[in-house]
């Protein structure tokens, strides 16, 4: 495995590029002036980005390469402005991510069919699971809290990213009902019996399940995505195995006005039984990353994850990874 | 509940939960390590009897993994947890 503490360039290591005060600003800009100078703006930080930090360049580069080899067989044509409207994406989402936690709502439409599995998931009193990917936005999806009130979320976040978004939030937040997080670099007993309760009352537990965690512990599986080998941690999904409750996927993708929410059964694990469960976590990691796929094929440019995410990426020089039959979770 | 019962009453949950076929009571000794040492129980097998506990005696945790390593040390401290946290 390529643990954090021997890579710099595992998602972890890198700053955020996009200082509190810089966030700060922008959105002054655009809650004081509108959106037209804030649009202005973002262009100009975002090209200012594009070029100054050559790690998150050459990391778009390389996803957009490879998805549009697997999807149209050839690269794309003007790999530069693709990718400056890739940036731009993440720049925009940034800005709406600030929006939804500090109470604006956004604008939501539930893609067929969703909006009835949702509330029909939530009424069912047996809360779950929900995975999340860094497709789309899925801080949005947490705003629903607001607009279903029996619907109540609880976000595990790895340790590093919660922080980061701290400095910000801790001026915009003024939302009555926020969801919860829990900030964690392992999962422990403690951590597993909390989120087994918040379900046990029916809440829903956001975990991501497209970033190797942080800690040397946990364990990752190498798996085929958009042609090429990445890592996939296991964690998410033996914690699904182990809370033994129903599991989804949700997904939050812009549009031309708001935001598109889709969510879908992914499994039950309430009845997975321990001898099934190996071959359930293998079949299921198999699953997610299909599902990744087909959300990258449908909003290619909302892949929020610029850091070399493959293992053969042109850039980086990973170690040989090492399977593993069991995660120290 | 006497210490005694409930030590076997854990005793009993840690055998069916984790399903070791060929464990009795009379093996787990209240004072040794359950985990790497003495039963052999790993990482995954702590979570999955943390959640045990919880769905049976409705106890949490405040998230602290040197807490979690404490309380899930042997039965005695297993036990100890579970007498002064469960709610039913």
């Amino acid at each position: 495995m390529t643990p954090a503490n021997s890579n710099p360039h595992h998602w972890s290591r890198i700053r955020e590029t996009g200082s509190a005060a810089g966030i700060r600003t922008m959105v002054w800009i655009r809650r004081r002036l509108g959106r037209l100078p804030f649009q202005f703006m973002l262009t100009l930080v975002i090209v200012y980005y594009y070029i100054a930090h050559g790690l998150h360049r050459r990391a778009s580069h390389t996803y957009l390469k490879r998805l549009w080899r697997y999807r149209h067989g050839h690269e794309p044509r003007h790999l530069t402005w693709l990718s400056l409207r890739h940036f731009r994406s993440f720049g925009q989402s940034l800005m709406d991510k600030i929006d939804a936690w500090s109470g604006i709502p956004p604008r939501l439409h539930f893609s067929n069919g969703s909006h009835q599995r949702f509330v029909d998931a939530v009424a069912s009193g047996r809360g779950g699971l929900m995975f999340v990917s860094h497709v789309g936005n899925m801080e949005i999806c947490t705003a629903m809290s607001d607009m279903l009130e029996d619907f109540r979320a609880t976000l595990l976040m790895h340790t590093h990213n919660a922080r980061q978004f701290d400095a910000v939030l801790a001026r915009s937040a003024h939302r009555d009902n926020p969801p919860e997080i829990i900030e964690v670099s392992e999962i422990t007993p403690s951590t597993a019996m909390r989120l087994g309760s918040r379900i046990a009352e029916g809440g829903f537990v956001v975990i991501a399940a497209d970033r190797v965690p942080i800690s040397d512990s946990g364990r990752a599986r190498t798996l085929s995505f958009l042609g090429h080998p990445a890592r996939f941690p296991e964690g998410p999904f033996w914690l699904a195995s182990l809370l033994r409750c129903p599991v989804y996927t949700i997904g939050c993708f812009r549009e031309k006005d708001g935001y598109r929410v889709d969510f879908d059964p992914f499994d039950d694990t309430s009845e997975l039984s321990r001898h099934r469960r190996e071959a359930w976590i293998a079949d299921a990691m198999q699953r997610y990353v299909a599902w990744l796929t087909r959300q990258c094929e449908s909003t290619p440019l909302q892949w929020f994850n610029f850091f070399p995410f493959w293992l053969d990426c042109d850039d980086t020089h990973p170690r040989e990874s090492q399977e593993s039959e069991r995660p120290a979770a | 509940m006497t210490t005694a019962a409930l030590e076997n009453e854990l005793k009993q949950t840690i055998i069916e939960t984790l399903e070791l076929e060929d464990v009795t009571p009379e093996d787990i000794d209240p004072d040794e390590p359950l985990f790497v040492e003495g039963l052999g129980l790993d990482s995954i097998d702590a979570l999955e009897l943390g959640l045990a506990l919880q769905k049976r005696y409705g106890i949490t945790l405040e998230s602290d993994a040197e807490s979690s390593r404490q309380h899930f040390a042997n039965l005695k401290s297993l036990a100890a947890l579970v007498e002064s946290r469960r709610e039913k």
